[in-house]
């Protein structure tokens, strides 16, 4: 498969022949990864000039990107939501991330509290804290996979945001 | 406008990239060679034609011990260099790796070497072995590998064409780099550096044919590296890298040691004593793997047939091995995997001798490892067969996809460090980072590269500075600087630089003078940790800063453009907020971040009202001879204005989005 300049870089989910949508076939995307790998990487050209050479790193390194992307389901979702319109790495007000409410960032603080609280109380009581933490964000990634596969993108943005400050906390509890 | 974008280095640490695209030269198939440049051992094998990997020796065996003598008129490598080591420890230098991509202030270990920072401003170290002399490890390097070199152009009867060198998993750019510089200093062409663990896994992986996934475990003098890799479909792919760079076979000695001088009732001991402990120490370590009782007669410490068995040797190092347990475990999680899921384990390293190692390993991964393998020759295996591939033989090739060890990040306002690449991301990669201006009198950019995990830039290793000059005067955020950080297939970086505007397009290439210890790393990846409550506050800190700094800003530009017109700004009033203004000056100071956003929100409470009437008065000029859609635009780009400056932190572009 040829891959289009770095400039006019392709669709992630068409470079590895997948539908553009949440549900992919892990499959397909492997298999294509690896084809695509074996064919672009420089060490493919190790005899050839260097244009070569460094065209063969920009396309490895799109594949590479792309497949980051659509292989982790949150950095897959947070795509999506892009390719909607919002950009959850951006701080416009418009297109950007949406700010999370004022309730839940104070939860947020009280959380970190708890977290403070577990902590001295040993590994065991961390331990359950985290798998709290972590069931939360799974929910939230669930429903904003439901509300991205209903359309709702603006839904999807808020629940992934969240899924964002529940993802740091859960590093923090686990540093 | 300004009609040329420069990038300026400082400290020499840029050159300027080439533009012409150079003719590759003609290979030879079966002349390439794979190096293992090892801390206290290195090693070269060659596997010509799709044949088999061999190690190449000498009369003294295969494994040249990576010492160099400069204690004679000619410089001696290997087992005579080790012979002089004692009459000349000053001259005689050995693992030189621990000192690669490493300046003068990160040597932090003992040695017994009179070091010297480079008088060329870079501070890179250099060995001072005699009064004319003083040498950069690079070239300390670039000896071994002359001699391995030598070895290989004998067995093949003509020139080397090119050689894989292998480099720690944990090696950052610095350190590669420098491994690279050796190769081409010994007059090699370097075709890739490639990580050891993945080496080791190619030999084992070829030698069973087969797929699937496996984990390699590198325990070595010094360091610990664990890898986990997926072999399918020709492709063996990094999943996830991590370790302990601090955490090797030594530390067992120095626990045994510790042991022995308190069974010798010794408490406070001398050089010589630790010494000795430390020599009888390794001596019973050794013994240990395969006997199950040694006994220590040490005259130094006055023990004379000490009976030591196993057992006690094995509860004085499990805390180690588990340490190093603690970090697989980390690395399955990075991966996405648990360890039932692994279809093999590679043991690497002669630390991997030790029986309780391989038990504790066994368990936790729930198989037995494969050791098969000569674990000191197994990672020179896989660089030859790599070697041969890239040399252009009919080896049918496996695709190698390397991680990048450390995550490579920017500094953005108040010192936070914003990951643009992170840690275990598949090479080559490359992230855009689109930079904004936030005055019209900005027409410079400082730019600051580090690498590590830890969320302040202070605490991370300093890859790189450079400034970008030559940014058209613009309104706030509508000058748009792009930089393009490039990683390459052995994770050397490069940075690219282009304003948007005006096309104008740079390419730097970063050539940091010195980088991390395997030390330094490991204290970065273990601070993180440690200090993840510190750099929670450092961070706040940090985020309080930037918010009242931005406050500030449109406080003062607001006193300066409409503070004079009638109404706006009362006297009684204008003092109060130049009070505010003089008092956020001095909260920015504190440590305190309670302090700092105080001040913002003191600040905040006494323009409020003159934020109002400008308001107002923007609304009723505007209402005259003005069309409702017109004032509504104005509003809107104020207000659009003041939502851009407010957020000047750079803005992630996602390429291939």
């Amino acid at each position: 498969m040829n891959l289009p300049a770095p400039e006019q870089a392709p669709h992630n989910f068409a470079m590895f022949g997948l539908e553009c949508r949440y549900d992919i076939e892990r499959e397909q995307l492997e298999r294509a990864y690896l084809a695509l790998s074996a064919e672009h990487h420089p060490d493919r050209v190790a005899g050839a000039d260097t244009r070569t050479q460094r065209l063969a790193m920009e396309r490895s390194s799109l594949v590479n990107q792309a497949y980051r992307t659509l292989r982790d389901p949150v950095r897959r979702a947070e795509y999506l939501v892009k390719l909607g319109g919002i950009d959850l790495d951006s701080t416009d007000p418009k297109t950007g991330a949406p700010h999370p409410n004022q309730a839940f960032l104070i939860e947020m603080i009280e959380q970190r509290e708890a977290l403070e609280a577990a902590k001295s109380n040993g590994d065991d009581a961390v331990e359950d804290f985290c798998d709290d933490v972590e069931e939360r964000a799974d929910t939230c990634l669930s429903a904003a996979v439901r509300a991205l596969s209903g359309g709702d993108i603006s839904q999807a943005a808020r629940e992934l945001v969240t899924h964002r400050y529940l993802a740091r906390l859960l590093e923090e509890a686990r540093a | 406008m300004a009609d040329k974008l420069s990038i300026e280095g400082t400290g020499g640490l840029f050159q300027i990239a080439e533009p012409t695209a150079k003719k590759a030269p003609k290979r030879r198939p079966g002349f390439g060679i794979g190096i293992d440049l090892g801390t206290t051992h290195s090693l070269v094998a060659i596997a010509a034609n799709a044949g088999a990997p061999r190690e190449l020796a000498d009369e003294n065996g295969a494994l040249l011990p990576s010492v160099v003598s400069y204690a004679g008129p000619d410089i001696v490598v290997g087992t005579r260099a080790l012979d002089e080591q004692l009459d000349h420890p000053g001259k005689v230098v050995s693992s030189v790796k621990r000192m690669m991509g490493r300046g003068l202030a990160d040597i932090d270990f003992a040695h017994p070497y009179d070091l010297v920072e480079a008088d060329d401003g870079s501070g890179v170290v250099r060995i001072a072995v005699d009064e004319q002399r003083a040498l950069t490890p690079v070239e300390v390097s670039a000896e071994i590998l002359k001699v391995l070199k030598a070895r290989a152009e004998r067995e093949l009867g003509g020139p080397v064409d090119g050689a894989v060198l292998t480099v720690p998993a944990y090696f950052d750019d610095a350190q590669r780099q420098a491994t690279k510089d050796a190769g081409r200093i010994a007059g090699l062409n370097v075709y890739r550096l490639l990580a050891e663990p993945t080496a080791a896994a190619l030999a084992h992986g070829l030698d069973r044919g087969g797929q699937g996934l496996y984990a390699v475990y590198d325990l070595g003098g010094g360091t610990f590296d664990i890898s986990i890799l997926r072999l399918r479909d020709g492709v063996f792919q990094v999943l996830a890298t991590g370790g302990d760079s601090a955490l090797g076979g030594d530390d067992f000695d120095r626990a045994l040691a510790s042991h022995l001088l308190a069974a010798a009732d010794i408490s406070s001991p001398s050089r010589v004593q630790h010494e000795a402990a430390r020599i009888a120490a390794r001596r019973a370590k050794e013994a240990l793997s395969s006997a199950d009782t040694t006994t220590c007669t040490v005259p130094e410490l006055k023990l004379d047939g000490y009976t030591l068995n196993r057992e006690a040797f094995e509860s004085l190092v499990e805390p180690l091995i588990k340490r190093t347990l603690r970090a697989c475990k980390a690395t399955l999680r990075d991966a996405g995997l648990r360890a039932p899921e692994l279809d093999a384990v590679v043991l690497v390293g002669g630390s991997t001798r030790v029986p309780k190692v391989r038990q504790m390993v066994e368990k936790t991964f729930g198989k037995p490892p494969l050791a098969d393998i000569d674990p000191d020759k197994v990672v020179a295996y896989g660089a030859a067969i790599q070697a041969d591939v890239l040399s252009g033989s009919p080896r049918e090739g496996i695709t190698l996809l390397d991680v990048v060890p450390l995550s490579l990040g920017l500094e953005t306002m108040g010192g936070i460090v914003e990951a643009i690449i992170p840690r275990n991301a598949t090479i080559p990669i490359s992230a855009r980072q689109v930079f904004t201006n936030y005055s019209e009198q900005q027409t410079g950019m400082k730019i600051h590269v580090v690498q590590g995990e830890r969320e302040l830039a202070d605490d991370c290793r300093s890859l790189a500075r450079f400034e970008l000059k030559g940014i058209p005067r613009l309104p706030p955020s509508m000058a748009r600087v792009e930089v393009t950080f490039q990683l390459d297939a052995d994770a050397l970086l490069t940075v690219t630089a282009r304003e948007l505007m005006t096309g104008v397009k740079q390419t730097v290439e970063v050539k940091p003078t010195y980088g991390l210890s395997d030390e330094e790393v490991d204290r970065m990846v273990m601070a993180s940790l440690d200090h993840a409550g510190d750099d929670f506050a450092a961070r706040n800190l940090a985020e309080a800063r930037v918010e009242l700094g931005r406050v500030a800003l449109a406080v003062r530009t607001a006193v300066d453009e409409t503070g004079h017109l009638p109404g706006i700004l009362p006297e009684a009033e204008r003092q109060q907020v130049l009070a505010a203004l003089a008092n956020a000056d001095e909260a920015m100071k504190s440590v305190d971040a309670k302090a700092v956003t105080a001040a913002r929100e003191a600040l905040e409470a006494v323009s409020e009202p003159m934020a109002r009437r400008r308001m107002e008065r923007a609304l009723h000029a505007g209402m005259q001879g003005k069309s409702l859609h017109e004032i509504e635009t104005t509003l809107a780009d104020e207000d659009t204005l003041d939502q851009k400056r407010g957020s000047h932190s750079p803005e992630q572009i996602e390429q291939g989005a």
